[in-house]
């Protein structure tokens, strides 16, 4: 019975434990995310206004160029686009973001930033592009900055609150 | 290029109730289609031969504008997504030129909020009309006319002279054609083309669209004065091809090369002779020798109808 009580009671702890760390490592894949989008809205960047490439082609070679989950969002527009079925860029890129959002730990606040870009991608001269892709990064560095603040502090509360309350629990029961 | 393979050519570029009434309209009334008119919040205007129709969503042809489908501000904003492939960063020097080519050599022109700056034009936004000229190669058109440029037994400086739509750039492109790739009665012969306006070659992404023949060399988008002048020094081309002269500047690179012994066949705005000699710069360059031949072309009988074939020798 007691070898059954202390199963038990190691078992939440470890749940909870388990819990608590998977939340501290949201909080760094979200950092690494941010970090991963802005590199790639650098990449974006310099295919739309040195290469010239057709939009579709550009998202095509960014998506490559990033790591999933951020690759969704560029795999996804650019595969719309490249369908050809009337699709403009704004419907195709809040598309990827849809997808981004299924796959990613961003949170809305930077999905609603993103979101942003929809309105003008593709459909101005290059160097209002370049302006749009370099004004997205600066403000996805801030967020990065702002983010990582945050993991920063919050991630040995997460880390020991799990098993802290875990144990907790356990005490509670017995 | 038939009706069917038009329609298929032109109609994926519209969206929405356009594409609809694009899509049901008869592939035949695409065979003598010159434009597809887009305004914002007006009806869609096809110009077929000398007439102008409206259409339906049903796509039938109406004279009722009030029945016809209106293009909205939403339907030019895909339209232009469309042609541009989203893209339109990658058509700058395009838009900045007032028109787009597409694959076929359609020439799609664009007309909204010109952006100015102190070097020129910068470029266009908050488009507001789209205009499709649909580019149709008609090959043999020039049979009449090639033995009067070939009368010596060498190519003779020819202006085609004609008012707007009376087939000029589709008899210069066949000329072209012809005497590039050879006949028996005309041997082939290297042409460089002046194609400021896109129009000759239809260039679309550096390729000629429309068979301009084997020994063509195009000189895509380029002013002609700088094209002729380009041409003469890096192509040796022995026949030279231009659009639409009558600036002086195009008028002293002429002179330039028909001094160096190029043969230069040449279109020009005018309606007859007389309306050309009214022209001090043209009236100069004809009573220099500059052209020994003149064709005169109308749409009395259709595009290309030849008035009348001078020689000013």
């Amino acid at each position: 019975m007691l070898g059954l009580k202390i199963m038990g009671a190691a078992s939440i702890i470890t749940g909870f434990g388990c819990w608590g760390l998977n939340a501290a490592r949201r909080m760094d894949r979200r950092v690494e995310q941010l970090q991963e989008l802005r590199l790639a809205l650098g990449f974006l960047e310099k295919e739309i206004s040195c290469v010239y490439s057709p939009l579709s082609q550009a998202l095509a070679k960014t998506a490559d160029f990033s790591r999933p989950p951020v690759s969704y969002l560029f795999a996804t527009s650019s595969g719309l686009l490249q369908e050809k079925t009337g699709i403009t860029a704004a419907e195709a890129w809040n598309a990827g973001i849809e997808g981004l959002r299924l796959h990613s730990d961003l949170q809305e606040m930077e999905m609603g930033l993103m979101a942003t870009a929809s309105l003008q991608l593709g459909i101005s001269d290059a160097s209002q592009q370049k302006k749009l892709l370099t004004l997205l990064q600066e403000e996805l560095a801030l967020l990065e900055q702002k983010a990582m603040q945050q993991a920063e502090g919050a991630r040995k509360m997460w880390t020991y609150s799990g098993f802290i309350l875990g144990a907790m629990i356990v005490l509670l029961l017995i | 290029m038939d009706g069917q393979a038009l329609k298929q050519a032109v109609t994926p570029y519209f969206a929405g109730v356009l594409h609809e009434g694009l899509s049901r309209l008869k592939a035949e009334a695409y065979q003598d289609m010159e434009e597809i008119r887009l305004r914002a919040a007006q009806p869609l205007l096809l110009k077929i031969g000398e007439s102008e129709w409206g259409l339906t969503s049903r796509g039938e042809l109406t004279k009722k504008l009030p029945e016809a489908i209106n293009a909205t501000r939403e339907d030019l904003y895909r339209t232009i997504a469309s042609i541009s492939d989203n893209s339109l960063y990658a058509f700058e020097e395009e838009i900045r030129r007032g028109f787009i080519t597409i694959p076929g050599g359609h020439r799609v022109g664009l007309a909204g909020q010109v952006i100015v700056q102190a070097a020129g034009i910068k470029g266009i936004k908050e488009f507001s009309s789209i205009c499709f000229r649909l580019a149709r190669e008609k090959k043999d058109c020039a049979r009449a006319i090639l033995p009067h440029i070939m009368s010596t037994g060498t190519i003779v400086n020819t202006l085609i002279i004609s008012p707007p739509r009376c087939g000029k750039t589709t008899i210069l492109r066949d000329i072209a054609r012809s005497i590039s790739t050879g006949s028996p009665a005309c041997p082939p012969h290297n042409i460089a083309i002046i194609d400021e306006r896109s129009e000759i070659a239809g260039t679309h992404r550096g390729l000629a669209q429309l068979d301009v023949g084997l020994r063509s060399d195009v000189l895509d988008a380029c002013p002609k004065a700088w094209g002729m002048m380009m041409a003469i020094r890096s192509l040796s081309p022995q026949v030279l091809i231009a659009d639409e002269i009558g600036r002086k500047e195009d008028v002293e690179a002429l002179r330039e090369c028909v001094n160096s012994g190029v043969a230069v066949i040449c279109s020009i705005h005018a309606r007859n002779s007389e309306e050309l000699s009214k022209r001090p710069l043209i009236k100069q360059l004809l009573s220099q020798g500059a052209f020994r031949l003149g064709v005169v072309l109308s749409r009395r009988n259709g595009p290309g109808t030849v008035e009348e074939i001078i020689r000013w020798d």
